[in-house]
């Protein structure tokens, strides 16, 4: 069983640490994972930019080299829906490279979907969080139904509580070019989720989207809040990001 | 309305600021997103179940949609077979003379309205006071915002921007008396004096104008579904009754109208049913106590049509609930000012584009997180997001987004397709972003995306990316 780490390009520039907390996991799953040398993006912000031609190429090179592996796993639910939800889309007129889409789309997992469904089991390191809250992200929690999984993984950390902060279904307002684009309108809605989370009292707030994560980062300390952690999933369950 | 799309960003930049309206839209999101869900999760008191009746009534708004010229031929007939007259418009300016014509030949003075998101696409009331008739809303929001001067900004609760101290302001001065301090518990009596001044409007409005939240084919019936009583006022008193309506609220049997009626009250404000519900057939009939002399339908186009049979037509399907809006993080931070014409939210950010021209609308479509909290409420599963989605394709193919996004998004694809280049540049970014970084690591104004640290520190990272990690834990 041969497993492709898509590491995405989002945690390849800003946190890398999230990348080797995945393969830390899957690693201790059994699994025989590859980092596929030439990844590079996805493909999904031409795709939400509405430039269909510029996201098939990149969904081409991207299938191209992903779909030799078994699976495909990926710390991300907005790229992982990339892969499931969109490439067949893109390819909707093309047989060839529409089979070769929906086949890959049936192989690729977001991290704590595969984690949950392959490896319950998997033992986990003491908290590194102690109390928690989780944010759950757009593309994962209603595009691929991810909500049970990360949960279900964290009550299995050791000294970890996990506390739902009110309305953790809501969008954080990254939204990709949305948060650069609609800077003010971003800024605004991420306010909501500060205070969310503020309410909660937690020593850090967990999620399985680095951009989600970054946007609440950023806003959190632009507020003046120095202490409350942000962290992705993996970097929790591997007892740390360190690479 | 004219629209005013295209300022989309000015608008939003104020409303984000608007410290008054940012407290009226915190205090009604969590009411509107509560009332609905325990409507909805009341369904199942009654051994109905949601996803059920969405696909019921996702269909039965499909199958009006596929065959919408028999339907509406269907329901002319019927119409005028209970005494009505049917008239039809293309556009809202022919709205607009149809109506005041019908006004000046009954002469009349003053319309009472009840609530008609059509009539603010005809820019109705405008048309009416520039002949010297005075139009007179007498939905409890649109009264209010008909006092301040402004239009409604929700489909089903206009004034949901304004505060109770605004609106005290705007009652004291219309109703010639000194404004008091007010809190929520002076809403019944403020709403008192309200029914007050309205009700001698009724009494003496000589024409009624009215949407329609349904057309029911089979009958040649409007229904009418409201919470104020005024609507039954608008559509009995006054002796003309002019429904003007879009051609897409067909439905072809008054089964099909209960079966969208369990869902549109429980997906707007999440009652089981609203407080009025008017099947309103025909003119007054001998031995009646109440009623029209006259009752007109003016059924509109104004877009409608050349949906039909595009990549658009689910838009057609809404029944106007809200919930799109309710639910939308953009929509709760700018209130639907800023959307810039009729219909605000998701809902509007589609229908906009499309009703008023694409590239009058370029910022609507891009308003939007992808989140898809709309796609997931909406009683006709509507797939919103894949609808901006598809007006965002659509304004690259005809070349009307800017060319310096198109050259980025074109440079970075070409990277992208690239790996060995693509490594070499993104090292060098990693490294670029570190140097940036204050003593903590974070970048507090980044000028390649101005609009992330505006708002918000962006965390540097360590200056080297996975890759170039990975590639020397391999060699160790």
């Amino acid at each position: 069983m041969r497993i492709a780490l898509y590491v995405t390009c989002l945690i390849d520039l800003m946190r890398p640490g999230v990348g080797f907390a995945a393969l830390r996991l899957l690693e201790a799953a059994g699994a025989d994972v590859v980092v596929p040398p030439a990844q590079t993006c996805c493909g999904q912000p031409a795709w939400s930019a509405g430039d269909r031609r510029t996201a098939r190429q990149l969904a081409e090179k991207s299938i191209a080299e992903l779909e030799a592996y078994d699976r495909v796993v990926i710390p991300s639910g907005s790229c992982t829906d990339q892969l499931r939800n969109v490439y067949p889309q893109l390819f909707a007129d093309d047989a060839r490279w529409g089979a070769r889409a929906s086949a890959l789309a049936g192989r690729t997992f977001e991290l704590t979907e595969y984690l949950a469904r392959f490896a319950p089991e998997l033992p986990l390191p003491d908290a590194v969080g102690g109390h928690v809250t989780y944010h759950d992200s757009c593309k994962g929690l209603r595009g691929l139904g991810i909500k049970q999984q990360p949960r279900t993984l964290l009550a299995r950390v050791k000294g970890l509580q996990l506390t739902e902060m009110a309305d953790c279904e809501e969008c954080c307002g990254f939204g990709g070019a949305f948060s650069v684009n609609f800077g003010d309108v971003s800024t605004r809605i991420v306010d909501r989720k500060c205070e969310s989370i503020a309410a909660v009292g937690a020593d850090a707030v967990v999620g399985g989207d680095l951009g989600c994560l970054l946007n609440i980062e950023g806003r959190l300390r632009r507020r003046g809040d120095e202490s409350t952690r942000v962290l992705h999933i993996a970097e929790v369950l591997a007892g740390g990001g360190e690479s | 309305m004219h629209s005013q799309a295209m300022h989309f960003h000015a608008r939003a930049a104020e409303k984000v600021r608007n410290p008054i309206l940012q407290k009226a839209l915190q205090k009604a999101k969590p009411l509107f997103v509560g009332k609905r869900a325990k409507g909805i999760a009341g369904l199942a008191d009654d051994g109905l179940d949601f996803e059920h009746l969405r696909s019921t009534a996702e269909n039965i708004r499909n199958r009006v949609l596929a065959d919408l010229d028999v339907w509406l031929d269907i329901f002319e007939t019927r119409a005028r077979a209970t005494g009505a007259e049917v008239l039809w418009a293309r556009d809202g300016d022919e709205v607009a003379r149809l109506v005041v014509d019908i006004a000046q030949r009954h002469g009349v003075t003053k319309a009472a309205k009840s609530k008609s998101m059509l009539s603010e696409e005809a820019q109705l009331n405008e048309a009416l006071a520039a002949v010297g008739i005075r139009p007179v809303e007498t939905d409890l929001g649109e009264y209010i915002v008909q006092l301040a001067g402004e239009a409604p900004s929700h489909i089903i609760a206009p004034a949901v921007h304004k505060t109770i101290a605004e609106i005290e302001t705007l009652f004291a001065a219309a109703h010639g008396r000194p404004a008091q301090p007010r809190t929520s518990a002076d809403i019944p009596a403020m709403t008192q004096e309200a029914r007050a001044v309205l009700r001698q409007h009724f009494l003496s409005a000589e024409m009624g104008i009215s949407g329609a939240n349904f057309l029911i084919a089979e009958t040649g019936s409007a229904a009418l579904v409201t919470n104020e009583g005024n609507g039954r006022m608008v559509t009995t008193l006054p002796r003309v009754h002019v429904v003007v309506t879009g051609i897409e609220k067909i439905v072809p049997t008054l089964d099909d109208f209960s079966t969208l009626m369990r869902l549109l009250p429980r997906s707007a404000t999440g009652q089981t049913i609203s407080n009025y519900v008017s099947l309103l057939t025909g003119t007054r009939r001998p031995g009646d106590l109440d009623g029209p002399e006259k009752t007109i339908f003016i059924l509109v186009d104004n877009g409608r049509a050349g949906l039909l049979g595009s990549e658009w037509q689910d838009m057609l399907r809404c029944i106007r609930c809200g919930a799109c809006m309710n639910h939308c993080p953009v929509y709760f931070s700018l209130g639907g000012h800023a959307y810039g014409w009729v219909y605000p939210g998701p809902m509007g950010s589609v229908l906009t584009p499309l009703y008023t021209g694409i590239e009058n609308a370029l910022d609507l479509p891009h308003a939007s997180t992808g989140c898809n909290q709309c796609g997931v409420v909406c009683p006709v599963r509507i797939p919103l997001p894949k609808l901006m989605h598809g007006l965002r394709e659509t304004q690259i193919e005809r070349g009307l987004r800017p060319w310096r996004e198109r050259l980025a998004l074109r440079a970075w694809a070409w990277v992208a397709g690239k790996p060995a280049i693509y490594r070499w540049l993104t090292r060098r970014a990693v490294r670029y972003l570190r140097w940036l970084a204050d003593d903590s690591g974070r970048i507090r104004i980044f000028g390649l995306a101005p609009g992330w640290t505006d708002g918000r520190d962006l965390a540097a990272g360590s200056g080297k990316t996975f890759h170039e990690l990975y590639a020397a834990r391999k060699r160790a």
